[in-house]
């Protein structure tokens, strides 16, 4: 029984055991809970951005670049999407051979070396995460870079820029870089509108990486541009440049037409010019707006305004009679020349018509130097038109207390003066309107709308007979309405009986005047003896004009004089202009057979020069800061802009939107460089149109001493460089090593600032 | 009836811990408690009848208001949930046939601009130009284009007109 009392009435289960598991447990849920406490407390930042990684990816997402619209909506820039080909180089495990396999697809041009098989590798190896392969590449290329179907190789949708009539208008366009950034003409001084404001997209996606949701921030389009440019025209301006060149093989040419009663631009056509689709072979020539960057000695097409100012002024009338001296006057010791000999007493129209430089000569000094300057300021010379268009020079004109004693009798013949030929074509707009300055303008509006939302209607070209009212900003009256139907009279005689007979339209009337003047060597700070610029500003109908145009052909061969190789560019741009804008023709059509004009043709030859070129290269240094006289390089190298990436925005672009603030390379006449800086690359020396700025846009202007050339040979590079900055010389180096030649030879007077060749070896 | 059961053979015996199973040992010993609390005194069980017709169950309405109740309630959890589930998967669903949508809206304007820039790349005045001639054509002469909006109409002025005998312009309309 002692046994049977001590048996425990209990469960069969040992107590240590049961405490064992239970601590077990204890500990586990215990370990649990410190991890959820870690991960939930401690790192809960860490893996919610982990997660919202996983779950969730932020896009940015690149607005569409606005349209350019000619002014009858028809596109001259647009924007779609194409694909761009790149590399997860973590993906790839032969480096090398996907390089080359990818080389061979995309590398389609020589000269591109961003495609080559050893770039492509150096940018795979240098990256973990992406690396480009091409930019923007053609559908037919992606699709047999997708049918390689290499791992690691993808593709990403961007925006391309493209201009589908290619070269048409080029220089007035501009052209973007592959990063979507203008970079020249309206592409350049509208980036901001057209560039549009990115979006942002929240997508969240599922296992799988689709996207089963997104909160987004729509992009923002970039405003669509209404053009005051006709395509049409522009055409027709552009295919009649293109022979006139051809048959004069000039260094380059320019045509503005524009409608005088509005200033609006209808077509600038610049040769040469470049594809903006394939701007990386433009060289900066092709690439600068002539119409609004460069300048010129109008010569003869000038003498509108010494005219128009005499007639306003009540110096003379069309009718009175000028003593043309046998066509020689002398000024201050100067003698000025009219090209054709024997005028003597005439009336002021038969003046114009011959291009009489004494008549213009005599009609300026009467009317004094400050009146005179009234009128050419008036005419918007020397001042920016404000014609939107980046790169504007206000050209080259003097204050009147600047003026030399023969000043004045230089710039009646259109001489001492730099003008554009935009503001060429609104000097001669002005008369043509009845008197009243317009500024130039090329943009019409700017919309949100675009041609397929039905919302754009088109404004086409008009037609109208009067000025609008009220006045644009900037426009204002410079002669009255009688001296510019006068002068309307006289210009129409140029045509009809004067050095414009070959500007003369069949069944229009038709006026101009035509410029011959001779190219300025920058070199030598002298006339060119070959050189010429030719030129004819006119308009037609004469009564009721309805487009102005200005020619400017630089350096024709052959027959230089502006009536014989611009003339007939007007005759055939109006021509094809007013019967594309159905004008109603004034005068009756000749008939077919009707033989050509006999009588002898009176060509308009470059005056004599009286002018002093020091003071008009000194007055370069009168010009703003941020003209491209001045400071001439606006526009990036291409190849630099080609090669930038959406990682790292290309410098060059930077640049381009900032004003230079180099020094000037213009040089004061007469003053020798104190120090100047050595440029690795050398300033090309050339007649350029003016003589102010050089091919690549660059102004040079020599000092007028001379100065020897050292001898270099022996030195180092460095010891060249810094003697040739001593004597202010630039140096092109080739090769390394020690100097062994040089061009040209040691002791060689030369302008300061010329480029001396010099050859290394070791 | 009854049963007797002497228990305290088992009780004496030595209990083999290392060869008997622990299920086997607990009976043992619970059949062995069972034997200590009866004690010596034999077990006898007696049979007896029971009528519980008189039994009724008494009805007891709140907890059948309680239960109906509960069960609407948990039906409308139930639905709710449900509707809840639905929802969430159907909005997961069209999340992603809306993405689908944007996608195709995006597809389309870019085919829209592509179209755009084909028209603009066709009507390129060069390239007509360049057909045109050579298909023989070229720009019509002076006073080969009439207008007949711009020409003044005699039925218009009811006016004299001189006769003339000359051949007559062909008419381009543009």
């Amino acid at each position: 029984m002692k046994n049977t009392q001590l048996q425990p009435l209990i469960a069969p289960i040992r107590r240590l055991r049961f405490l064992y598991v239970a601590l077990f447990f204890a500990a586990w849920a215990a370990i649990i809970g410190l991890r959820l406490v870690v991960l939930q407390v401690f790192e809960h930042s860490e893996y919610l951005e982990k997660a919202s990684r996983q779950q969730q990816h932020v896009f940015e997402v690149p607005p569409r670049r606005g349209v350019l619209y000619d002014r009858n909506l028809h596109e001259l820039a647009l924007t779609t999407t194409v694909d761009s080909i790149y590399v997860v180089p973590t993906e790839v495990q032969d480096v090398a051979a996907t390089a080359r396999a990818l080389s061979a697809l995309v590398h389609d041009d020589p000269s591109d070396g961003y495609t080559s098989a050893k770039q492509i590798e150096k940018r795979i190896n240098s990256s973990r995460k992406f690396a480009w392969v091409a930019r923007k590449a053609d559908a037919k290329t992606v699709d047999r870079v997708k049918a390689l179907n290499l791992k690691g190789v993808y593709t990403w949708g961007e925006f391309k820029r493209y201009y589908p009539n290619s070269v048409l208008a080029a220089q007035t366009l501009g052209y973007v870089s592959l990063d979507d950034a203008g970079l020249g003409g309206l592409e350049q001084k509208f980036n901001d509108n057209l560039k549009g404001t990115p979006g942002r997209m929240l997508a969240v996606l599922d296992a799988r990486r689709h996207v089963l949701g997104s909160e987004e921030r729509e992009p923002v389009a970039g405003e669509n541009l209404i053009l005051s440019i006709d395509e049409n025209i522009q055409f027709m301006a552009e295919r009649a440049l293109d022979a006139a060149l051809a048959k004069t093989h000039a260094l380059s040419g320019t045509v503005v037409v524009q409608d005088p009663h509005t200033g609006e631009i209808l077509a600038l056509a610049i040769r040469p010019t470049y594809n903006p689709n394939d701007f990386r072979h433009a060289t900066l020539d092709m690439l600068r707006n002539l119409a609004v960057s460069n300048v010129y000695e109008p010569g003869s097409t000038f003498k509108l305004v010494t005219y128009s100012a005499a007639l306003e002024e009540k110096v003379t009338t069309p009718d009175s009679m000028i003593d043309c001296q046998n066509g020689a006057i002398t000024i201050f010791g100067r003698t000025i020349h009219d090209s054709h000999a024997g005028l003597g007493r005439i009336t002021v129209s038969k003046a114009l018509w011959e291009s009489s430089d004494v008549a213009a000569v005599k009609l300026a000094m009467a009317m004094g130097k400050d009146k005179f300057y009234r009128y050419i300021h008036a005419y918007g010379f020397g001042e920016r038109s404000g014609i939107e268009l980046p790169a504007e020079t206000r050209g080259l004109l003097r204050q009147p207390k600047k003026w030399g004693a023969t000043s004045i009798g230089s710039l009646a013949i259109g001489q001492e003066v730099g003008v554009t030929p935009i503001q060429l074509v609104s000097m001669v707009s002005s008369i043509a309107n009845g008197g009243t300055y317009l500024p130039p303008r090329m943009v019409l509006s700017s919309e949100d709308n675009s041609r397929e939302s039905g919302r754009l209607k088109p404004i086409p070209y008009a037609g109208g007979t009067d000025v609008p009212n009220p006045l644009p900003e900037g426009a204002h009256r410079v002669i009255s309405t009688l001296t510019a139907a006068q002068m309307r009279k006289m210009m129409e005689g140029i045509v009809l009986f004067g050095t414009g007979k070959k500007a003369a339209l069949d069944g229009y009337s038709s006026a101009g005047k035509t410029g011959t003047a001779q190219k300025i060597d920058v070199a030598t700070r002298t006339y060119s003896k070959t050189k010429y610029i030719a030129s004819f500003a006119g308009f037609a109908p004469v009564n009721n004009p309805a487009v102005s145009v200005a020619v400017i052909i630089d350096s024709p061969k052959g027959d230089y004089h502006g009536s014989a190789a611009s003339a007939p560019v007007f005759q055939q741009v109006a021509q094809q202009v007013l019967e594309y804008l159905g004008v109603q023709h004034d005068i009756d059509i000749q008939p077919r057979n009707t033989p050509a004009d006999k009588t002898p043709q009176i060509e308009d030859n470059p005056a004599d020069h009286i002018g002093d070129l020091d003071a008009l290269f000194a007055s370069v240094n009168d010009l703003p800061a941020d003209d491209p006289l001045r400071n001439p390089v606006q526009t990036p190298q291409p190849d630099t802009v080609a090669r930038s990436e959406t990682e790292a925005p290309p410098k060059a672009e930077v640049a381009a939107d900032t004003p230079r603030s180099e020094p000037s390379t213009v040089i004061e006449a007469g003053v020798e460089p104190a120090a100047p800086e050595p440029r690795s690359a050398p300033q090309p020396q050339s007649e350029t149109s003016a003589g102010f700025a050089g091919p690549t846009g660059s102004v040079v202007v020599n000092a007028g001493k001379r100065v020897t050339v050292p001898d270099f040979v022996g030195k180092t590079v460095r010891g060249v460089i810094e003697a040739a900055a001593s004597t202010g010389l630039d140096v092109h180096t080739l090769g390394s090593g020690v100097a062994r030649q040089q061009a040209p030879a040691p002791g060689t007077p030369v302008p300061a600032g010329t480029s001396v060749v010099v050859r290394f070896t070791r | 009836m009854a049963t007797q059961t002497f228990a305290a053979q088992g009780f004496e015996q030595p209990v083999r811990r290392h060869t008997v199973s622990a299920a086997e040992r607990n009976s043992t010993l619970f059949a062995a408690q069972q034997r200590s609390r009866r004690g010596p005194t034999p077990e006898v069980f007696f049979s007896k009848h029971l009528d519980n017709a008189r039994l009724v169950k008494a009805a007891d309405p709140q907890r059948s208001r309680e239960m109906r109740s509960f069960a609407f309630a948990m039906a409308a959890l139930f639905v709710l949930v449900m509707i809840y589930m639905g929802q969430h998967f159907s909005a997961i669903e069209y999340g992603y046939r809306i993405e689908t949508s944007k996608q195709q809206l995006e597809q389309l304007h870019e085919q829209s601009t592509r179209l755009m820039l084909t028209e603009a790349q066709l009507a390129n005045p060069e390239r007509i130009d360049r057909m045109a001639k050579s298909l023989g054509l070229d720009a019509p002469l002076p006073g080969q284009v009439v207008r007949p909006e711009l020409t003044p109409s005699s039925d218009a002025t009811n006016g004299p007109v001189l006769a003339q005998a000359a051949p007559a312009p062909s008419v381009l309309t543009r």
